[in-house]
């Protein structure tokens, strides 16, 4: 008998909470939290004490297959391999190398998405790469880049506890990030002030001081309303705005527009809420903001991150502990997927494919010519499958017939490719439709790193075998790589993928396993003397000053209309993750939310006469589903509400695929709907 | 245990309060055969004898090595029973002699108690650690993953959530505080817990954790107190 605990990473949200899996003669029986962990503290979500549920799921995925005449058929590694290298190889003689896609995953290590950005980039010669990140924060990642001149969380999560005042916006964060929010409360109940702005009430807003409720896709105007209110009451920091920033007159003109009686005319939050809402924020010593899809996931994301960056600079609450602006990272590596480099315009660390320097460093460090080309985005690629410029996908971890918008649009791209590969653990809605299906480890069989949604660098540790001939993805990209002919893709373990990844990205430059053992570290850490960095633009911006953008209040991409008269706003619940891929083989969490639902408030259900739990139709311009209704006070009226776990009646059939122009991130946050019986 | 080989004694620590016991009951689901040898404090010694009173656990596969809190976990915990039966490891501690907190939930009137528990529970994220780390929470179908009683709509989960666990554990709680340490947003559920133990001393004059005396609270069809079978529960 043989009982072991390893201590790892949790594979759900951000956060980045350790855990011990407990293993019992080499098979992972339970969770237990760590009680050490500077994250965690001991503490656990319903989802993290069920992280070992689906690991040895009967679903796994055991065998390569490869597609024979219309079917999925059992392959050795080789066929398989050799099937992928050669489709690959064909399609980019014929149509080009830009014809090729490749999806990385935010559930993959850092040191695989090193790897399948290299992939790309040196074995097949083009920078079409990306990952879900385009779906979540890719208008953060160039809003703050913009503002601040970094793209990531600027203070770290144990910060929370101890801010004078918290402002959530977009961010059901009891919820999707339990544990963040759970040092939200903590802070509350020393005597901070939480404001939660959003469409639905949330489990944090019931606990709020002041919960501001808009109309979904209006959040410019009330953020540009608080900023007015700040100027106007002479609550600004005049000596930060003075001395840290840039083009404060343009966005005071801006502003000026946005009076409160006017913000409540746009977005319906009552003009008093206003008011006292900007009054507490500004009158606190630390305020934080937290923020998550709410914000990003808008066809005007881009300007949406930046507005709150105007929130946070005119009030100085930038550069100092318990302050700043924080984007709450949805997946365990989503953070570090955007690090490595699994993103079509930057390099690992973040540094442009288009500057030629920096081009040639990698070069030299890769021992290859590179594409001076930026690459497409995911959501880009789906489109230009449809008009025959992508031919090609092979697809890491990701589940795009579930997670994307409009998902008639996709299967439809899907089917326009020549050649589709998915790597996975399970077989998902996009792995039924691949030519080569190669089956995964999942994050309790492999070692690696995930950095979290504070920029900390966390261990994944190895706790047992994968199941059947499933492998690692960082040996599958290493084999691809050496089979496409790429150099640099002999790495014996993930250690020296970190290696060579520390060696180009400066922000990771001090990182090594040695250091992970003992330490939590934050990027950016330069060298191995550095300590990390926990608050980002402490003395000065990365780009010298702060940058005001003004932002105009602009409707959404599409608008409620007589046959849509609600408005569709999708996310997630406490119970589920994404596409369910892992959380609904979890008995425990399928127990708590079994099946698709939509959240309707109690005025427009008596309307309609829907009962609570009775079946209704739910149609948008792209397409409709049927599910059942929860009949709630939680949620304005006008707005619906739908989680998109489910694929049986999946929220993407409706969402739509309309793009914010700077990061390409879809608009999953508002769509025109209509609700029937059903 | 959360070591399976001792490669390096130096790395041994006894200063994390994990719930040996609960521990130890997950792992018992998978290993049928064999002594186990573990570390126990006071509460983990008292955890296991409520076990093993229930026929949880083989009591004759245990061997217990007592370990002695520091003053400090002591104090930590507000523990008012710190000291094993026998003691291996460390030097015995001193208990508490007032646990301040709940002293000051005596003080609250009904009335004040009542919205105190309803704001606490208002926080609840329904993570179930205050059970999964519970070393005497045994059940294996639990009355909280019923419908019936904790409805599956989304979060808080309501105050009969926490009614049902508080009553629950009432001839079972050995005071270890695991529930409030593993709980993220700080419920005081050692409080709640104590609150109901000081009721079943006044009541039965029983208090849980003791190897030999039954839960007054298990009787026979007729009344009677089930002191001649302590295996059934």
């Amino acid at each position: 008998m043989s009982v072991k605990h390893t201590l790892t990473t949790c594979p759900y949200c951000g956060t980045g909470c350790n855990f011990f899996l407990q293993v019992v003669d080499g098979r992972v029986v339970d969770v237990v939290p760590c009680k050490t962990d500077e994250t965690s503290r001991g503490g656990l979500c319903i989802k993290g004490y069920n992280a070992h549920a689906f690991v040895n799921h009967p679903d796994r995925l055991l065998h390569p297959m490869v597609r024979e005449a219309n079917q999925l058929t059992k392959a050795t590694w080789d066929d398989a391999l050799r099937r992928i290298s050669s489709e690959l190889n064909r399609i980019a003689s014929e149509h080009g190398k830009d014809s090729i896609m490749i999806l990385a995953s935010a559930k993959c290590t850092n040191e695989e998405n090193y790897l399948f950005q290299k992939l790309a980039r040196a074995a097949i010669g083009t920078n079409n790469v990306d990952h879900c990140a385009r779906l979540c924060h890719a208008s953060t990642v160039a809003g703050l880049l913009q503002s601040f001149g970094s793209g990531a969380m600027t203070n770290t999560i144990p910060e929370f506890e101890d801010a004078d005042c918290v402002l959530v916006t977009g961010s059901n964060t009891l919820e999707a990030h339990p544990l963040i929010g759970a040092r939200i409360l903590q802070a509350g109940d020393k005597g901070a002030k939480i404001l939660v702005v959003d469409p639905r009430d949330t489990p944090l807003s019931r606990v709020a001081t002041l919960t501001l409720r808009q109309e979904s896709g209006t959040d410019v105007a009330w953020i540009n309303g608080m900023i007015n209110v700040i100027i106007s009451e002479g609550m600004l920091d005049k000596e930060f705005i003075d001395t840290r920033t840039t083009g404060f007159e343009e966005l005071k003109e801006i502003v000026k527009k946005y009076t409160p009686e006017k913000v409540e005319e746009i977005t319906g939050i009552p003009k008093e809420d206003l008011v006292a809402a900007a009054k507490i924020y500004a009158s606190g010593e630390r305020a934080m903001i937290a923020y998550a899809m709410g914000i990003t996931q808008h066809s005007n994301g881009t300007d949406l991150v930046r507005t709150l960056a105007n929130l946070a600079m005119v009030t100085g609450n930038v550069g100092k502990e318990s302050t700043g602006v924080n984007p709450l990272r949805g997946q365990c590596n989503v953070q570090g997927a955007c690090d490595a480099g699994a993103l079509p315009n930057l390099y690992p660390g973040y540094q442009s494919v288009e500057d030629a320097e920096t081009k040639t460093m990698f070069e030299k460090a890769w021992g290859t010519k590179l594409s001076d080309k930026k690459g497409m985005t995911l959501t880009a690629a789906f489109n230009k499958a449809l008009t025959g410029d992508v031919k090609a996908m092979l697809i890491f971890g990701e589940n795009p017939m579930m997670s994307d918008p409009d998902i008639g649009h996709v299967e439809e791209a899907i089917s326009k490719l020549e050649f589709m590969a998915v790597v996975d653990i399970f077989p998902t809605e996009t792995a039924k439709l691949a030519d080569v299906v190669l089956p995964a480890a999942c994050y309790a069989e492999k070692d690696g790193t995930f950095t979290a949604t504070d920029r900390a660098i966390r261990a994944v540790r190895k706790a047992v075998d994968p199941p059947g001939d499933a492998r690692a993805d960082w040996k599958i990209a290493c084999d691809l790589g050496k089979m496409l002919g790429g150099a640099g893709f002999e790495f014996d373990t993930p250690g020296q993928v970190m290696a060579e990844m520390s060696a180009v990205a400066p922000i990771y430059g001090g990182i090594d396993y040695e250091r992970i053992e003992k330490e939590m570290v934050r990027w950016p850490c330069p060298s191995k003397d550095h300590p990390g960095t926990k608050v980002l633009h402490a003395d000065s911006f990365k780009i010298g000053r702060g940058v005001f953008a003004p932002i105009r209040h602009t409707p959404p991409a599409e608008e409620t209309s007589e046959e849509f008269p609600f408005i569709l706003t999708t996310g997630r619940n406490l119970f589920h993750f994404h596409t369910g891929t892992m959380t609904r083989r979890s008995a425990k969490l399928q127990r708590e939310a079994a099946g698709p639902y939509v959240e309707i408030n109690e005025k427009d259900a008596r309307d309609l006469g829907i009962a609570d739990d009775s079946s209704v139709k739910v149609s948008s311009r792209r397409g409709s589903i049927t599910l059942s209704a929860r009949v709630t006070p939680w949620i304005r009226p006008g707005t619906i509400f739908i989680p998109f776990h489910y694929a049986e009646a999946a929220a993407n059939r409706l969402t739509n695929n309309a793009l914010d122009p700077v990061a390409q991130i879809p608009e999953f946050k508002v769509c025109a709907a209509n609700v029937q019986k059903g | 245990m959360l070591l399976e080989r001792v490669d390096n004694p130096g790395k041994l620590r006894f200063d994390v309060p994990y719930q040996m016991a609960m521990i130890l009951t997950k792992i018992n689901r998978f290993v049928k055969e064999g002594k186990i040898a573990i570390v126990a404090r006071r509460c983990d010694e008292k955890a296991i004898a409520e076990l093993v009173k229930r026929d949880l656990l083989d009591g004759s596969r245990l061997e217990l090595i007592g370990l002695a809190c520091s003053a400090e976990q002591v104090e930590a915990c507000r523990c008012t029973d710190p000291c094993p039966s026998r003691v291996d490891i460390g030097q015995p501690s001193e208990p508490v002699k007032d646990d301040q907190n709940f002293a000051g939930m005596l003080d609250m009137s009904l009335e004040d108690r009542l919205d105190f528990w309803i704001n606490q529970f208002r926080k609840c994220n329904k993570c179930f650690g205050c059970t999964l780390n519970c070393p005497v929470c045994f059940c294996d179908e639990c009355l909280l993953e019923e419908k019936t009683f904790a409805p599956d709509k989304g979060i808080p989960p309501g105050l009969t959530f926490h009614l049902i666990r508080t009553v629950h554990l009432a001839d079972k709680c050995v005071e270890c505080g695991e529930c409030e340490r593993s709980c993220p947003v700080d419920i005081p559920l050692l409080s709640l817990r104590k609150m109901v133990n000081r009721d079943m001393k006044k009541m039965f004059n029983y208090v849980s954790g003791d190897p030999e005396r039954m839960s007054p609270l298990l009787t026979t069809l007729e009344g009677d107190p089930m002191e001649d079978d302590p295996n059934v529960c």
